[in-house]
């Protein structure tokens, strides 16, 4: 290694450290003007600040442990109290910090972990999340998904919805709609929903299963064929066996006792939890140029399903009420 | 709970649905970002003015800095493009695949990433990697699964391969440069100019001191005869252009025509 490396290095760190901490303070001057009276202000993550290291790390986060610290003091009066913010400090601090608020550090800990899981679309169990902020905090919990979510909805406007009660697992939603960012060059996008949204029609129109054979013959017509590379698609065995199913749209599973066996599609959780059976009827009455109640079996399940939506959302309501207080 | 709404108060929906698309992308070139953002904008508040990129991004980085995350820009080792990413800024470790990725399978990005940051050249050969197949955790891994989980790493933006060698992607650098510098202290390299952490790049075949290719191309933008900044002696190698984000749209070059142009150089 070339000579005065170290030094180097050491003063490149004292440089980024001068300038973050005007940063920091610029950054924390915000979220400190911004704030009303918070009960879940943001207290320093001391288990963090450990592990980082010393002096490359951003020192601005430092900074916000300082000034926010002096938020979680004054929670209950509601003023706000900003400490100059100082780096050096902040490590002294933030040993003093971790016996306030640890559930709002906990709550960024899980928030990040949500993060990391809604790009794998994988539900996400209540177990797991446990593990992520330690299971002593178990009977906080609730207080600390609650404060999780909010931030969640707040900063990502992204809604935690509950999509198997008996094992507590939870998708990860958009509540800004569709995204329609066909404009740029990825490969994500509208053909695959526009996609979905018919199999999903054509499974619920066969009973809510249907078997392979009768997603292909469908598809087949559409001019969509079983390793037939399509221009918009891809590969479409892939797309809906594997694809789709990975991102929890659709179930694909063994029809029970076929011999031989034989295949069928259901919906997945997030299909139950991002669509609904009246939104699919009215996509298909509009494929067919009518209206969802020309299909009048299909149309009273989906009427039955809109209630049971309905009822469920004011239990989840009130439940969230209950925990509130 | 009203408190808390007026401190996210710069939050809108603008905002929140360029975090989702961000995160959903991974990494995206500065590019994409501006469109991404404009993009937000119309489906948002079209009627407003689209703030300018540098601002847009340190407001939303105000309020995720409670959350302990940002927004960070970096710059693509082999051509200068500027990247932006979500990251983590209080990992110390290779978290963020953790979620995606098996023990067996982490554990050979780890031994790859050693395999990288130890070499000469920043890159690691397929074959040197394979061979420590046998000393991962978690369950035992084959040749043949672990080529796989390579070409996972590759498509999921952690790892680029190039002609058989692999080495880490812009995004893996911005994620981990914190993580790679505390862990391996001794055998990181960095740059003589932006002092970044450096997995590719050229050097000084006097001194021995190293430059990013996009710093070295910046540094002697306007030399006719390069010489070494540490030790004056004539600088070997090819310089490398300045990424110009204007002309390369213009001129239409892809990207895979550009990449083979340049060679690593040590």
């Amino acid at each position: 290694m070339p000579r005065g490396q170290k030094s180097k290095l050491r003063s490149r760190a004292k440089r980024q450290q001068a300038r973050d901490e005007t940063q920091g303070l610029r950054g924390a001057q915000v979220t400190a003007e911004e704030e009303g009276s918070p009960p879940s202000s943001p207290a320093a993550g001391s288990s963090q600040v450990s592990q980082r290291a010393p002096p490359t790390s951003s020192p601005g986060t430092g900074d916000s442990c300082e000034s926010s610290e002096g938020g979680a003091q004054n929670a209950d009066t509601g003023a706000q109290e900003r400490k100059p913010g100082n780096s050096q400090a902040a490590a002294a601090g933030s040993a003093q910090s971790s016996r306030r608020d640890p559930l709002t550090r906990k709550a960024s800990l899980l928030v990040q972990y949500l993060l990391e899981k809604y790009n794998t679309k994988e539900p996400i169990t209540q177990a797991d999340m446990l593990k992520v902020i330690n299971k002593k905090y178990k009977e906080y919990f609730p207080e600390i998904l609650r404060r999780t979510s909010e931030r969640m909805e707040l900063v990502f406007g992204l809604e935690m919805k509950e999509v198997n009660t008996s094992s507590h697992s939870y998708v990860l939603i958009s509540k800004l709609g569709p995204s329609t960012e066909g404009t740029l060059s990825g490969t994500r996008g509208l053909p695959k929903t526009g996609l979905l949204m018919t199999l999903l029609g054509v499974i619920f129109m066969k009973g809510n299963r249907a078997t392979e054979a009768e997603i292909w013959e469908f598809l087949n017509v559409l001019g969509i064929y079983a390793g037939r590379r399509h221009l918009i698609f891809g590969e479409p065995r892939k797309l809906i066996t594997k694809d789709l199913v990975q991102e929890k749209y659709l179930e694909y599973r063994q029809v029970p006792d076929s011999d031989p066996p034989i295949f069928e599609f259901l919906w997945g959780p997030r299909a139950h939890a991002e669509t609904s059976k009246m939104k699919v009827l009215e996509v298909l009455a509009k494929i067919n140029d009518t209206n969802p109640s020309s299909f009048p079996s299909l149309y009273e399940e989906a009427l039955r399903d809109e209630e049971a939506r309905a009822v469920e959302k004011s239990f989840t309501q009130g439940y969230k009420q209950l925990c509130m207080q | 709970m009203q408190g808390s709404t007026k401190r996210m108060g710069i939050m809108t929906d603008v905002h929140r649905r360029f975090l989702q698309l961000l995160m959903t992308h991974g990494v995206l070139e500065e590019w994409d970002v501006k469109r991404l953002q404009k993009h937000c904008y119309k489906v948002h508040d079209s009627s407003a003015t689209v703030e300018k990129l540098e601002d847009f991004i340190n407001n939303i980085n105000s309020v995720l800095e409670s959350l302990y995350i940002e927004i960070k820009k970096g710059v693509t080792e082999d051509d200068g493009r500027p990247i932006y990413a979500l990251v983590n800024l209080a990992t110390t470790s290779i978290s963020k695949m953790a979620t995606d990725f098996a023990e067996n399978e982490l554990d050979l990005f780890r031994k790859a990433l050693e395999l990288i940051i130890d070499s000469e050249t920043g890159f690691a050969s397929s074959t040197n990697i394979l061979n420590l197949v046998d000393q991962l955790k978690g369950k035992k891994m084959r040749k043949k699964e672990a080529e796989h989980v390579l070409q996972k790493f590759v498509q999921s933006k952690w790892l680029i391969e190039k002609e058989g060698e692999f080495t880490l992607h812009g995004r893996a650098i911005l994620e981990m440069e914190q993580y790679i510098r505390e862990t391996y202290p001794d055998a990181v390299k960095v740059c003589n100019i932006c002092h970044g952490l450096l997995i590719q790049g050229q050097s000084c075949e006097t001194c021995g001191i190293r430059m990013h290719l996009p710093c070295v191309a910046k540094y002697f933008q306007s030399s006719p005869e390069p010489r070494c900044p540490h030790c004056n002696d004539y600088w070997p190698h090819e310089i490398p252009e300045v990424f110009n984000p204007e002309k390369e749209r213009e001129a239409g070059v892809s990207k895979s025509s550009k990449k083979s142009l340049r060679s690593r150089q040590h």
